[in-house]
Protein backbone atom coordinates (compact mmCIF):
# COMPACT_ATOMS: atom_id res chain seq x y z
CA UNK A 1 0.00 0.00 0.00
CA UNK A 2 2.65 2.40 0.78
CA UNK A 3 4.36 1.57 -2.23
CA UNK A 4 1.37 2.64 -3.78
CA UNK A 5 1.50 5.63 -2.64
CA UNK A 6 4.85 6.46 -3.31
CA UNK A 7 4.36 6.12 -6.75
CA UNK A 8 1.07 7.99 -7.26
CA UNK A 9 2.25 10.92 -4.50
CA UNK A 10 0.64 13.83 -4.17
CA UNK A 11 -0.38 16.14 -6.95
CA UNK A 12 2.08 18.31 -9.28
CA UNK A 13 2.40 21.86 -7.86
CA UNK A 14 0.53 24.57 -9.66
CA UNK A 15 4.23 25.75 -11.01
CA UNK A 16 4.38 22.29 -13.19
CA UNK A 17 0.88 22.24 -13.71
CA UNK A 18 1.63 25.79 -15.14
CA UNK A 19 4.29 23.93 -17.46
CA UNK A 20 2.02 21.84 -18.89
CA UNK A 21 -0.64 23.83 -19.82
CA UNK A 22 1.69 25.76 -21.87
CA UNK A 23 2.87 23.16 -23.51
CA UNK A 24 -0.84 22.09 -24.49
CA UNK A 25 -1.42 25.54 -25.21
CA UNK A 26 1.35 24.86 -28.10
CA UNK A 27 0.10 21.47 -28.98
CA UNK A 28 -2.94 22.97 -30.13
CA UNK A 29 -1.70 25.55 -31.83
CA UNK A 30 0.88 23.47 -34.07
CA UNK A 31 -2.04 20.99 -34.74
CA UNK A 32 -4.41 23.82 -35.82
CA UNK A 33 -2.27 25.71 -37.98
CA UNK A 34 -1.25 21.73 -39.57
CA UNK A 35 -4.34 20.96 -40.32
CA UNK A 36 -5.33 24.02 -41.95
CA UNK A 37 -2.08 23.97 -44.13
CA UNK A 38 -2.39 20.13 -44.90
CA UNK A 39 -6.12 20.34 -45.75
CA UNK A 40 -5.29 23.19 -48.27
CA UNK A 41 -1.84 21.37 -49.86
CA UNK A 42 -4.02 17.83 -49.80
CA UNK A 43 -6.38 19.32 -51.88
CA UNK A 44 -3.92 20.56 -54.41
CA UNK A 45 -2.00 17.34 -54.31
CA UNK A 46 -5.16 15.44 -54.22
CA UNK A 47 -6.28 17.22 -57.47
CA UNK A 48 -3.12 16.19 -58.94
CA UNK A 49 -3.15 12.81 -58.15
CA UNK A 50 -6.37 11.94 -59.75
CA UNK A 51 -5.45 13.87 -62.69
CA UNK A 52 -5.35 12.11 -66.30
CA UNK A 53 -1.90 13.89 -67.20
CA UNK A 54 1.18 11.96 -66.20
CA UNK A 55 3.06 15.20 -65.49
CA UNK A 56 0.65 16.36 -62.98
CA UNK A 57 -0.23 13.03 -61.39
CA UNK A 58 3.21 11.53 -61.25
CA UNK A 59 5.14 14.05 -58.59
CA UNK A 60 1.67 13.53 -56.75
CA UNK A 61 2.05 9.99 -56.34
CA UNK A 62 5.91 10.27 -55.69
CA UNK A 63 5.26 12.92 -53.24
CA UNK A 64 2.62 10.71 -51.31
CA UNK A 65 5.26 7.44 -51.51
CA UNK A 66 8.05 8.84 -50.37
CA UNK A 67 6.36 10.91 -46.98
CA UNK A 68 4.27 7.89 -45.93
CA UNK A 69 6.95 5.64 -46.29
CA UNK A 70 9.59 7.53 -44.48
CA UNK A 71 9.23 7.92 -40.32
CA UNK A 72 8.06 11.41 -39.48
CA UNK A 73 11.19 11.57 -37.12
CA UNK A 74 13.73 11.31 -39.78
CA UNK A 75 11.72 13.87 -41.85
CA UNK A 76 11.83 16.22 -39.03
CA UNK A 77 15.73 15.43 -38.35
CA UNK A 78 16.30 16.10 -42.35
CA UNK A 79 14.14 19.46 -42.58
CA UNK A 80 15.86 20.48 -38.97
CA UNK A 81 19.31 19.70 -39.09
CA UNK A 82 19.76 18.78 -42.91
CA UNK A 83 17.92 22.08 -44.64
CA UNK A 84 19.79 24.92 -42.62
CA UNK A 85 22.59 22.90 -43.58
CA UNK A 86 22.42 23.66 -46.96
CA UNK A 87 20.85 26.64 -46.87
CA UNK A 88 23.03 29.72 -47.35
CA UNK A 89 24.51 30.92 -43.83
CA UNK A 90 23.01 34.24 -43.77
CA UNK A 91 19.81 33.17 -44.15
CA UNK A 92 19.64 30.78 -41.15
CA UNK A 93 21.08 33.41 -39.11
CA UNK A 94 18.17 35.49 -40.10
CA UNK A 95 15.94 32.75 -39.33
CA UNK A 96 17.35 31.79 -36.33
CA UNK A 97 16.97 35.82 -34.93
CA UNK A 98 14.31 36.71 -33.20
CA UNK A 99 11.80 39.01 -35.47
CA UNK A 100 8.90 40.84 -34.37
CA UNK A 101 6.68 43.27 -35.98
CA UNK A 102 5.03 45.90 -33.27
CA UNK A 103 1.52 46.95 -34.51
CA UNK A 104 0.11 49.63 -31.91
CA UNK A 105 1.07 49.59 -28.07
CA UNK A 106 -0.56 46.25 -27.50
CA UNK A 107 -0.55 43.92 -30.74
CA UNK A 108 3.13 42.38 -31.41
CA UNK A 109 3.97 39.80 -34.37
CA UNK A 110 7.18 38.15 -33.31
CA UNK A 111 8.26 35.65 -35.88
CA UNK A 112 8.11 32.23 -34.62
CA UNK A 113 11.43 30.03 -34.03
CA UNK A 114 12.97 28.27 -35.92
CA UNK A 115 12.29 24.85 -34.62
CA UNK A 116 8.62 25.71 -34.86
CA UNK A 117 9.03 26.87 -38.44
CA UNK A 118 10.67 23.30 -39.06
CA UNK A 119 7.75 21.47 -37.22
CA UNK A 120 4.96 23.39 -39.14
CA UNK A 121 6.64 22.46 -42.60
CA UNK A 122 7.45 18.70 -41.45
CA UNK A 123 4.42 18.08 -39.91
CA UNK A 124 2.09 19.46 -42.89
CA UNK A 125 3.60 17.94 -45.39
CA UNK A 126 3.82 14.23 -43.58
CA UNK A 127 0.21 14.88 -42.95
CA UNK A 128 -0.90 16.38 -46.48
CA UNK A 129 0.69 12.76 -47.58
CA UNK A 130 -2.37 10.75 -45.37
CA UNK A 131 -4.87 14.34 -45.53
CA UNK A 132 -5.06 14.51 -49.87
CA UNK A 133 -5.78 10.51 -49.81
CA UNK A 134 -9.04 11.26 -47.78
CA UNK A 135 -9.84 13.88 -49.59
CA UNK A 136 -9.03 12.13 -53.02
CA UNK A 137 -11.75 9.07 -52.22
CA UNK A 138 -13.86 11.75 -51.03
CA UNK A 139 -13.67 13.28 -54.98
CA UNK A 140 -14.15 9.59 -55.99
CA UNK A 141 -17.51 9.32 -54.11
CA UNK A 142 -18.97 12.32 -55.70
CA UNK A 143 -20.81 11.02 -58.74
CA UNK A 144 -19.19 11.40 -62.52
CA UNK A 145 -22.30 13.31 -63.44
CA UNK A 146 -21.52 16.29 -60.75
CA UNK A 147 -18.78 17.03 -62.69
CA UNK A 148 -20.58 16.39 -66.10
CA UNK A 149 -23.19 18.60 -64.83
CA UNK A 150 -20.58 21.54 -63.83
CA UNK A 151 -19.49 21.12 -67.14
CA UNK A 152 -22.28 21.55 -68.94
CA UNK A 153 -23.03 24.47 -66.55
CA UNK A 154 -20.01 26.44 -68.47
CA UNK A 155 -17.92 26.10 -65.62
CA UNK A 156 -14.46 25.07 -66.22
CA UNK A 157 -12.30 22.37 -64.64
CA UNK A 158 -11.30 24.34 -61.92
CA UNK A 159 -14.56 25.83 -61.00
CA UNK A 160 -16.27 23.30 -61.21
CA UNK A 161 -13.89 21.47 -58.67
CA UNK A 162 -13.92 24.52 -56.45
CA UNK A 163 -17.82 25.24 -56.59
CA UNK A 164 -19.22 21.26 -57.28
CA UNK A 165 -17.20 18.80 -56.44
CA UNK A 166 -14.50 20.27 -53.48
CA UNK A 167 -18.02 20.81 -51.46
CA UNK A 168 -19.31 17.73 -51.51
CA UNK A 169 -16.15 16.03 -51.34
CA UNK A 170 -15.35 17.10 -47.96
CA UNK A 171 -18.55 16.30 -46.51
CA UNK A 172 -17.80 12.97 -47.38
CA UNK A 173 -14.55 12.88 -46.37
CA UNK A 174 -15.14 14.49 -43.11
CA UNK A 175 -15.27 11.96 -40.74
CA UNK A 176 -11.67 10.07 -41.93
CA UNK A 177 -10.81 13.88 -41.89
CA UNK A 178 -11.21 13.99 -38.32
CA UNK A 179 -8.94 10.55 -37.99
CA UNK A 180 -6.39 12.19 -39.79
CA UNK A 181 -6.75 15.84 -37.64
CA UNK A 182 -6.94 13.76 -34.15
CA UNK A 183 -3.42 11.93 -35.67
CA UNK A 184 -1.84 15.50 -36.21
CA UNK A 185 -2.66 16.05 -33.04
CA UNK A 186 -0.49 12.96 -31.86
CA UNK A 187 2.06 13.55 -34.25
CA UNK A 188 2.95 16.94 -33.04
CA UNK A 189 4.43 14.88 -29.78
CA UNK A 190 7.77 13.95 -31.88
CA UNK A 191 8.43 17.76 -31.94
CA UNK A 192 10.19 17.49 -29.23
CA UNK A 193 12.83 15.89 -30.53
CA UNK A 194 13.57 18.74 -32.51
CA UNK A 195 13.44 20.85 -28.90
CA UNK A 196 10.15 22.35 -29.45
CA UNK A 197 8.85 22.73 -25.95
CA UNK A 198 5.42 21.36 -26.85
CA UNK A 199 3.31 18.55 -24.81
CA UNK A 200 5.48 15.54 -24.58
CA UNK A 201 8.34 17.96 -24.04
CA UNK A 202 7.28 19.50 -20.88
CA UNK A 203 5.72 16.17 -19.20
CA UNK A 204 9.10 14.82 -19.63
CA UNK A 205 10.25 18.27 -18.29
CA UNK A 206 8.15 18.05 -15.35
CA UNK A 207 8.89 14.36 -14.80
CA UNK A 208 12.69 14.90 -14.29
CA UNK A 209 12.38 18.22 -12.30
CA UNK A 210 10.11 16.63 -9.72
CA UNK A 211 10.32 12.72 -10.19
CA UNK A 212 6.93 12.52 -10.36
CA UNK A 213 6.75 10.08 -13.46
CA UNK A 214 2.97 9.47 -12.51
CA UNK A 215 1.51 12.47 -12.32
CA UNK A 216 3.43 14.17 -14.87
CA UNK A 217 2.13 11.56 -17.91
CA UNK A 218 -0.74 11.15 -16.22
CA UNK A 219 -1.96 14.85 -16.33
CA UNK A 220 0.01 14.95 -20.50
CA UNK A 221 -2.04 11.93 -21.43
CA UNK A 222 -5.22 13.37 -20.02
CA UNK A 223 -4.65 16.79 -21.99
CA UNK A 224 -4.02 14.52 -25.01
CA UNK A 225 -7.32 12.23 -24.43
CA UNK A 226 -9.43 15.24 -23.65
CA UNK A 227 -8.08 16.82 -27.34
CA UNK A 228 -8.72 13.61 -28.84
CA UNK A 229 -11.97 13.67 -27.48
CA UNK A 230 -13.09 17.13 -28.39
CA UNK A 231 -12.45 16.66 -31.97
CA UNK A 232 -14.27 13.60 -31.73
CA UNK A 233 -17.53 15.36 -29.98
CA UNK A 234 -17.24 17.72 -33.06
CA UNK A 235 -17.14 15.33 -35.43
CA UNK A 236 -20.79 14.07 -33.98
CA UNK A 237 -21.99 17.69 -33.83
CA UNK A 238 -21.58 18.07 -37.29
CA UNK A 239 -22.23 15.05 -38.65
CA UNK A 240 -25.61 15.34 -36.58
CA UNK A 241 -26.04 19.12 -37.91
CA UNK A 242 -25.58 17.65 -41.53
CA UNK A 243 -28.04 14.42 -41.06
CA UNK A 244 -30.63 17.35 -39.93
CA UNK A 245 -30.02 19.97 -43.08
CA UNK A 246 -30.35 17.08 -45.25
CA UNK A 247 -33.67 15.41 -43.65
CA UNK A 248 -35.33 19.08 -44.22
CA UNK A 249 -33.71 19.13 -48.01
CA UNK A 250 -35.21 15.58 -48.93
CA UNK B 1 26.73 16.95 -51.49
CA UNK B 2 29.66 14.44 -49.86
CA UNK B 3 28.35 10.92 -49.62
CA UNK B 4 31.74 9.66 -48.11
CA UNK B 5 30.23 10.48 -44.56
CA UNK B 6 27.99 7.45 -45.43
CA UNK B 7 30.25 4.87 -46.84
CA UNK B 8 32.44 5.45 -43.60
CA UNK B 9 29.80 4.92 -40.80
CA UNK B 10 27.99 2.68 -43.26
CA UNK B 11 28.38 -0.41 -40.90
CA UNK B 12 27.72 1.32 -37.81
CA UNK B 13 24.94 2.39 -39.52
CA UNK B 14 23.23 -0.49 -40.69
CA UNK B 15 24.57 -2.97 -37.50
CA UNK B 16 25.97 -0.32 -34.91
CA UNK B 17 28.97 -2.16 -32.98
CA UNK B 18 27.82 -5.69 -33.58
CA UNK B 19 30.54 -7.98 -33.47
CA UNK B 20 32.04 -5.76 -30.89
CA UNK B 21 28.99 -4.23 -28.93
CA UNK B 22 25.38 -4.49 -28.70
CA UNK B 23 23.23 -4.94 -32.41
CA UNK B 24 21.79 -1.26 -33.39
CA UNK B 25 21.35 0.55 -36.59
CA UNK B 26 18.73 -0.65 -39.69
CA UNK B 27 19.57 -3.96 -38.22
CA UNK B 28 17.90 -3.13 -34.80
CA UNK B 29 14.60 -1.21 -35.99
CA UNK B 30 14.58 -4.93 -38.42
CA UNK B 31 13.82 -6.89 -35.27
CA UNK B 32 12.03 -4.28 -33.39
CA UNK B 33 9.52 -4.18 -36.16
CA UNK B 34 9.06 -8.09 -36.57
CA UNK B 35 8.74 -8.77 -32.71
CA UNK B 36 6.38 -5.95 -32.09
CA UNK B 37 4.31 -6.82 -35.45
CA UNK B 38 4.29 -9.97 -34.35
CA UNK B 39 3.05 -9.10 -30.71
CA UNK B 40 0.42 -6.74 -31.89
CA UNK B 41 -0.89 -9.38 -34.99
CA UNK B 42 -1.37 -11.79 -31.79
CA UNK B 43 -2.91 -8.93 -29.52
CA UNK B 44 -4.75 -7.26 -32.32
CA UNK B 45 -6.42 -11.04 -33.18
CA UNK B 46 -7.02 -11.65 -29.39
CA UNK B 47 -8.69 -8.35 -29.02
CA UNK B 48 -10.33 -8.58 -31.58
CA UNK B 49 -12.33 -11.78 -31.28
CA UNK B 50 -13.15 -10.69 -27.92
CA UNK B 51 -14.40 -7.46 -28.83
CA UNK B 52 -17.15 -9.85 -31.83
CA UNK B 53 -17.97 -11.95 -29.29
CA UNK B 54 -18.42 -9.95 -26.37
CA UNK B 55 -21.84 -8.57 -25.47
CA UNK B 56 -22.48 -5.66 -23.31
CA UNK B 57 -20.57 -4.06 -20.62
CA UNK B 58 -17.30 -6.31 -21.59
CA UNK B 59 -17.99 -5.12 -25.11
CA UNK B 60 -18.62 -1.56 -24.11
CA UNK B 61 -15.09 -1.61 -22.03
CA UNK B 62 -12.66 -3.26 -24.64
CA UNK B 63 -13.60 -0.20 -26.35
CA UNK B 64 -13.12 2.64 -23.97
CA UNK B 65 -9.58 0.52 -23.28
CA UNK B 66 -8.94 0.36 -27.04
CA UNK B 67 -10.20 3.86 -27.40
CA UNK B 68 -7.64 5.33 -24.34
CA UNK B 69 -4.77 3.28 -26.66
CA UNK B 70 -5.95 5.08 -29.81
CA UNK B 71 -6.03 8.13 -28.59
CA UNK B 72 -2.63 8.70 -26.62
CA UNK B 73 0.71 9.41 -28.73
CA UNK B 74 2.47 6.70 -29.30
CA UNK B 75 5.21 8.88 -27.62
CA UNK B 76 3.10 9.04 -24.98
CA UNK B 77 3.21 5.47 -24.63
CA UNK B 78 6.84 4.67 -24.99
CA UNK B 79 7.48 7.61 -21.92
CA UNK B 80 5.07 5.09 -19.60
CA UNK B 81 6.49 1.93 -20.76
CA UNK B 82 9.92 2.98 -20.28
CA UNK B 83 9.72 5.22 -17.38
CA UNK B 84 6.81 3.73 -15.15
CA UNK B 85 7.20 0.05 -16.03
CA UNK B 86 10.56 -0.13 -13.92
CA UNK B 87 8.84 1.47 -10.85
CA UNK B 88 5.87 -0.63 -10.79
CA UNK B 89 7.73 -4.09 -11.40
CA UNK B 90 10.95 -2.90 -9.95
CA UNK B 91 13.10 -4.68 -12.30
CA UNK B 92 15.29 -3.10 -14.86
CA UNK B 93 13.51 -2.85 -18.43
CA UNK B 94 15.84 -2.93 -21.10
CA UNK B 95 15.08 0.27 -23.54
CA UNK B 96 14.45 -2.29 -26.78
CA UNK B 97 11.45 -4.55 -24.63
CA UNK B 98 9.53 -1.36 -23.38
CA UNK B 99 9.66 0.41 -26.72
CA UNK B 100 8.34 -3.25 -28.43
CA UNK B 101 5.58 -3.22 -25.70
CA UNK B 102 4.52 0.27 -26.13
CA UNK B 103 4.65 -0.20 -30.45
CA UNK B 104 2.39 -3.79 -29.51
CA UNK B 105 0.12 -2.32 -27.48
CA UNK B 106 -0.86 0.75 -30.38
CA UNK B 107 -0.45 -1.82 -33.36
CA UNK B 108 -3.08 -4.63 -31.02
CA UNK B 109 -5.47 -1.65 -30.62
CA UNK B 110 -5.76 -0.40 -34.00
CA UNK B 111 -5.38 -3.97 -35.29
CA UNK B 112 -8.20 -5.30 -33.09
CA UNK B 113 -10.81 -2.88 -34.94
CA UNK B 114 -9.82 -4.46 -38.04
CA UNK B 115 -9.92 -7.64 -37.60
CA UNK B 116 -13.72 -6.97 -35.37
CA UNK B 117 -14.29 -5.22 -38.91
CA UNK B 118 -13.28 -8.73 -41.01
CA UNK B 119 -14.97 -10.65 -38.66
CA UNK B 120 -18.33 -8.63 -39.10
CA UNK B 121 -18.22 -8.77 -42.89
CA UNK B 122 -18.26 -12.68 -43.00
CA UNK B 123 -22.22 -13.05 -43.69
CA UNK B 124 -24.25 -14.41 -41.41
CA UNK B 125 -25.25 -17.77 -43.80
CA UNK B 126 -21.75 -18.43 -42.71
CA UNK B 127 -22.20 -18.54 -38.84
CA UNK B 128 -25.24 -20.39 -39.49
CA UNK B 129 -23.96 -23.18 -42.10
CA UNK B 130 -21.47 -23.97 -39.57
CA UNK B 131 -23.64 -23.81 -36.78
CA UNK B 132 -26.21 -26.51 -38.37
CA UNK B 133 -23.32 -28.53 -38.96
CA UNK B 134 -23.16 -28.92 -35.36
CA UNK B 135 -20.01 -27.20 -34.81
CA UNK B 136 -19.02 -25.05 -31.66
CA UNK B 137 -19.16 -21.00 -31.84
CA UNK B 138 -15.27 -21.24 -31.46
CA UNK B 139 -14.94 -23.88 -34.37
CA UNK B 140 -16.92 -22.42 -36.59
CA UNK B 141 -14.50 -19.22 -35.86
CA UNK B 142 -11.34 -20.81 -36.16
CA UNK B 143 -12.23 -22.69 -39.71
CA UNK B 144 -15.17 -20.77 -41.14
CA UNK B 145 -14.69 -17.59 -40.19
CA UNK B 146 -11.45 -16.37 -39.48
CA UNK B 147 -9.49 -18.00 -42.36
CA UNK B 148 -11.89 -15.82 -44.46
CA UNK B 149 -11.78 -12.81 -42.69
CA UNK B 150 -7.94 -12.56 -42.28
CA UNK B 151 -7.70 -12.36 -46.39
CA UNK B 152 -9.84 -9.55 -45.97
CA UNK B 153 -7.70 -8.34 -43.17
CA UNK B 154 -4.11 -8.21 -44.82
CA UNK B 155 -3.97 -4.89 -46.58
CA UNK B 156 -5.05 -3.74 -42.64
CA UNK B 157 -2.15 -5.81 -41.25
CA UNK B 158 0.35 -4.20 -43.52
CA UNK B 159 -0.81 -0.90 -43.39
CA UNK B 160 -0.13 -1.13 -39.44
CA UNK B 161 3.07 -2.79 -40.02
CA UNK B 162 4.21 0.10 -42.15
CA UNK B 163 3.43 2.32 -39.53
CA UNK B 164 5.35 -0.01 -37.15
CA UNK B 165 8.39 0.43 -39.15
CA UNK B 166 8.20 4.42 -39.08
CA UNK B 167 7.16 4.50 -35.04
CA UNK B 168 9.69 2.42 -34.29
CA UNK B 169 11.84 5.46 -35.33
CA UNK B 170 10.66 6.67 -31.68
CA UNK B 171 12.66 4.75 -29.54
CA UNK B 172 15.56 7.27 -30.46
CA UNK B 173 13.89 9.24 -27.80
CA UNK B 174 15.17 6.98 -24.74
CA UNK B 175 17.54 6.07 -26.33
CA UNK B 176 17.34 2.59 -27.65
CA UNK B 177 20.46 2.39 -30.78
CA UNK B 178 17.98 2.23 -33.47
CA UNK B 179 18.76 3.22 -37.23
CA UNK B 180 17.49 6.78 -36.06
CA UNK B 181 19.52 7.05 -33.13
CA UNK B 182 22.73 5.86 -34.51
CA UNK B 183 21.91 8.03 -37.30
CA UNK B 184 21.43 11.65 -34.93
CA UNK B 185 24.54 9.95 -33.02
CA UNK B 186 26.72 9.87 -36.51
CA UNK B 187 25.38 13.33 -37.10
CA UNK B 188 26.33 15.18 -33.74
CA UNK B 189 29.85 13.20 -34.10
CA UNK B 190 30.86 14.26 -37.94
CA UNK B 191 28.56 17.72 -37.39
CA UNK B 192 28.70 19.04 -41.06
CA UNK B 193 26.77 16.51 -43.19
CA UNK B 194 23.46 16.52 -42.11
CA UNK B 195 20.88 16.43 -45.14
CA UNK B 196 23.32 13.28 -46.55
CA UNK B 197 22.71 11.23 -43.52
CA UNK B 198 19.04 12.06 -42.94
CA UNK B 199 18.49 11.49 -46.74
CA UNK B 200 20.13 7.97 -47.06
CA UNK B 201 18.27 7.00 -43.68
CA UNK B 202 15.13 7.86 -45.13
CA UNK B 203 15.96 5.44 -48.08
CA UNK B 204 16.63 2.66 -45.60
CA UNK B 205 12.94 3.43 -44.39
CA UNK B 206 11.36 3.89 -47.63
CA UNK B 207 12.63 0.39 -48.73
CA UNK B 208 11.78 -1.32 -45.77
CA UNK B 209 8.43 0.19 -45.95
CA UNK B 210 7.21 0.22 -49.77
CA UNK B 211 9.08 -3.20 -50.08
CA UNK B 212 6.95 -4.01 -47.20
CA UNK B 213 3.98 -2.98 -48.99
CA UNK B 214 5.27 -4.42 -52.18
CA UNK B 215 5.20 -8.01 -50.70
CA UNK B 216 1.60 -7.54 -49.44
CA UNK B 217 0.13 -6.41 -52.79
CA UNK B 218 1.99 -9.44 -54.09
CA UNK B 219 0.38 -11.65 -51.67
CA UNK B 220 -3.12 -10.42 -51.74
CA UNK B 221 -2.85 -10.81 -55.62
CA UNK B 222 -1.76 -14.42 -55.23
CA UNK B 223 -4.56 -14.88 -52.68
CA UNK B 224 -6.97 -13.49 -55.49
CA UNK B 225 -5.56 -15.64 -58.07
CA UNK B 226 -5.93 -18.78 -55.82
CA UNK B 227 -9.88 -17.63 -54.63
CA UNK B 228 -11.09 -17.02 -58.04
Amino acid sequence: MTEFQSILGQMLAPKYLGWLVDGLWLTLLLSAIVSVLSTLLGIVIAAARSSQRCFLSFPARSFLSIFRNTPLLVQLFFWYFGVSSLLPESSVEWLNTVHSLTLGPYLKLTWPSFELLCAIFGLSLYSTAYVSEEIRAGMRGVADAQRLAAAALGLNRWQGLRYVILPQAIRIALPPLLGQYMNIVKNTSLTMAIGLAELSYTSRQVEAQTLKTFQAFGVATLFYVATIALIETMGQLIRRKQRLADGVQR
Amino acid sequence: MQFSVLTDNLPYLLWGAYPDGPLGGAALTVLLSIGSALASALLGLVLGIALSLARGWPHLLLTMVLGLFRAIPVLMLIFWTYFLLPIVFHINVPGVLSVMCALALIGGAYLAHSVQAGISGIKAGQWDAGLSLGMTRTAVLRHIVLPQALQMMLPSFVNQWVTLIKDSSLAYIVGVGELSFVAAQVNSRVMIYPAEIFLFIGLIYFVLCSGLGWLADRAAAYFQATTT
